[in-house]
């Protein structure tokens, strides 16, 4: 079954290398939803669900900490698994992206293998059987 | 904490340029010869020790950036509409990758928010050090580091 996600970013080209990346990373890939911020992710989160949430930290609006900390609190979104896409940062940040429930974290810039392996670690061979 | 150098540097951008923009490249000497207008960004940032890491490039060289980081040919108009957006996220992404080999995971560190300078031909800036790149294209980048005396 193929995957649907949305990429969160502030910066256009950042989301356009995101879905690059996931292009590339050999996975079965359907529709690829984008947001500028979190308050613009949790309106297309509202109207359409997908399998995961690839999102920045630094987003004018509404930050991607404060996204993932309302996802988890909306029960009809709280399934939703979210990897932080960030440049790289301390650990103390890392552990409170987690804390608020983030899944993992992957720092910019990265390989489309590192996207696969993190994809398939939280979701399975969701998207590898059809690739 | 490693030492402030152009090895430092110029592992910091080769990497995140392969990385991010599939882009290689080659080191070459100072002082560039900068061959039309030039596109330069600054980043600030701060941990145990604040300072300044500024990109410059040629515009082929944002458009190149442009163009391998939105997987499109760099006579595409989306190429050229998005170099310097692009020019800026290369340095974010340079920044971070910084400051986490320099300072370390284990200190609070924080970057500030890319700032383009004026396009035009820019004056050398205050620096620790720097290193100059040519890619495959030929086009030419130089990133510049100004550490903070405490």
């Amino acid at each position: 079954m193929a995957l649907e996600l949305l990429v969160v970013d502030d910066s256009p080209v950042t989301r356009k290398m995101v879905r690059r990346a996931i292009g590339l990373c050999g996975l079965s890939v359907g529709e690829i939803l984008e947001a500028g911020d979190g308050a613009e992710a949790l309106t297309k989160l509202a109207q359409r669900k997908v399998d995961l949430v690839l999102a920045d930290v630094n987003m004018p609006v509404m930050n991607g900490v404060e996204l993932v900390e309302r996802m988890a609190r909306d029960p009809a979104l709280a399934e939703i698994p979210v990897v932080i896409v960030a440049t790289p940062m301390s650990e103390e940040r890392v552990e409170r992206l987690l804390d608020v429930g983030a899944r993992a974290y992957i720092a910019k810039p990265f390989r489309p293998e590192s996207l696969r392996e993190v994809l398939i670690q939280i979701l399975g061979n969701k998207g590898v059987a059809d690739a | 904490m490693p030492e402030a150098s152009p090895e430092l540097l110029s592992g910091i951008l080769t990497g995140v340029l392969e990385d991010a923009a599939f882009l290689f490249t080659e080191p070459i000497e100072e002082p560039v010869a900068w061959d039309g207008p030039v596109v330069a960004a600054k980043l600030a940032f701060e941990s145990t020790q604040g300072g300044t890491l500024r990109l410059l490039g040629s515009e082929a060289a944002s458009v190149e950036l442009a163009a391998n980081m939105l997987g499109v040919e760099p006579s595409d108009p989306e190429a050229g509409a998005q170099g310097r957006a692009a020019f800026a996220e290369i340095l974010n992404m340079i920044g971070g990758t910084f400051i986490t080999r320099f300072f370390g995971t284990q200190v609070p560190s924080q970057l500030g928010l890319p700032v383009l300078e004026p396009p035009g031909i820019p004056s050398p800036g205050p620096r620790t050090c720097a290193v100059a790149v040519q890619t495959e294209g030929g086009a030419r980048l130089l990133l510049e580091l100004d550490l903070e005396k405490r």
